[in-house]
């Protein structure tokens, strides 16, 4: 009977410690005083919030499909690495290489891709969330161009599970950091392309649409106002924030049509939005960007 | 006694250590499997879990930026046949209808939007008739 009693109680330990428990606790060890203040914070708000932030892949397939060519001066340097010695510092600049990395397997320079997955792995290992990134799988993927789409994938996919864990453990802070880091190095990017061809429609609208990403990103940046790491980022987005206050986005509504086609359903948008930027607005983001993006990478 | 304390034993042990056989949603892994069903071109970029959790939730919903010039996917993934009743449904940020998969009564596995207005869109799965009320959809982009 004792025994029976035993086997059922040590089976409900073995359940209840199967998984990735002590992962997490290595996990929530680790985390330095910028989660103090998230206990306090509507976890909810922040999931709901944090799943809007568009993956910077899309940017660069924007920019490829427009025909910018690649130019890796304009990238974080992968030896960078060892001033990032703070979850802080780690994890915007995890976001900051994770675009980089994006951007170099978009243009498909493999040999450029393969030297931010050391700080990456080095980065995530310093986070204690190595355990989603497959570096060995995405390095061997990186080695051939034509494995691009598995690489985009697999890439996209380790992200994206860092991001549900780390909202998960209700440190969310650290996901916020690594979608700024990410969203900045885009906007980064494309800032520096669009002043060197100032009559690029395409890139000064893409640029005068992230105004929507900002603002979604100083809702998040608001419930951390009182954090001494995260305050003088947002002060430093607010500021961003007013360079995009002439810019004017307009939509203009009509119903849409649709039918199916092949079993998808396949739209036809009637609505439209304009953009209203200038080259100037343009040149004061880009100066402001690049000011934020120094001190991240610094 | 010892012979119902035996069977307590088991069952704890098989919902405890196997989930799987609990009888729960597994959305994790329908999610999954609708990542690769995204039509030829489409990159990746979310993959979202549908769980109802036993009929708790009537709708799930979920948000994201589209941009003008892309060209979105949302698929859906389900056991039972089709999409096992569920269905997704594409609101913009005025929450005007845009798209829904069932049309004309028929259940339809897939969206494709043409994204002419950027701005926060919302994704929303509700659960029609009866149904497992459980699966995966997966979201990608193409220019």
């Amino acid at each position: 009977m004792k025994y029976v009693l035993a086997g059922v109680f040590v089976a409900i330990l073995v359940a209840c410690g199967s998984g990735k428990k002590t992962d997490e606790q290595a996990f929530l060890n680790s985390l330095d005083s910028a989660n103090s203040v998230a206990d306090a914070i509507d976890d909810e708000l922040i999931k709901s919030v944090l799943q809007n932030i568009p993956s910077p892949i899309e940017i660069s397939v924007l920019l490829k499909e427009s025909g910018r060519k690649y130019d890796h001066s304009m990238l974080n340097s992968p030896e960078n690495i060892s001033k990032y010695n703070n979850n802080y510092k780690m994890a915007l600049n995890l976001g900051v290489y994770g675009t980089d990395l994006g951007y170099t397997n978009i243009y498909q320079q493999n040999q450029d891709g393969i030297k931010y997955l050391e700080p990456i792995e080095q980065l995530a290992e310093g986070l204690n969330i190595g355990q989603f990134f497959e570096i060995e799988t995405i390095g061997r993927l990186a080695a051939n161009s034509k494995n691009l789409d598995s690489l985009l994938l697999l890439t996209t996919k380790n992200f994206n599970d860092i991001n549900y864990y780390l909202s998960s453990q209700s440190r969310s802070n650290l996901s916020i950091l690594l979608l700024t880091g990410g969203w900045l190095e885009a906007m980064h990017i494309t800032c520096q392309l669009s002043v060197k061809d100032p009559k690029n429609k395409v890139l000064q609208d893409t640029i005068g649409e992230q105004q929507i990403i900002l603002e979604q990103i100083l809702i998040l940046f608001d419930l951390y106002k009182h954090d001494e790491n995260m305050a003088p980022l947002l002060a430093d987005l607010t500021n961003l924030k007013s360079a995009f206050e002439k810019i004017k986005i307009t939509t203009t509504y009509k119903a849409p049509t649709s039918e199916v086609v092949n079993g998808v359903v396949v739209v036809k948008d009637n609505s439209t939005t304009t953009v209203e930027i200038t080259p100037e607005d343009v040149n004061n983001i880009k100066t402001i960007t690049s000011e934020i993006r120094s001190k991240i990478i610094s | 006694m010892k012979k119902l304390i035996v069977t307590a034993a088991f069952l704890i042990t098989a919902i405890f250590v196997s989930p799987d056989l609990s009888g729960q949603c597994d959305s994790d892994g329908y999610s999954n499997a609708c990542i690769p069903k995204l039509a030829t071109g489409f990159n990746f970029l979310k993959s979202y879990k549908i769980d109802s959790e036993s009929g708790a939730k009537d709708k799930i919903e979920f948000s994201y930026v589209f941009t003008k010039g892309t060209q979105y996917m949302i698929n859906l993934c389900a056991g039972g046949t089709s999409t096992d009743g569920l269905v997704v449904s594409l609101y913009d940020s005025k929450r005007n209808k845009v798209a829904t998969s069932k049309v004309n009564g028929e259940f339809i596995s897939a969206i494709a939007y043409p994204c002419n207005a950027t701005g926060i869109y919302y994704i929303q799965y509700t659960f029609d008739g009866p149904s497992a009320k459980c699966g995966g959809s997966a979201l990608g982009f193409k220019r």
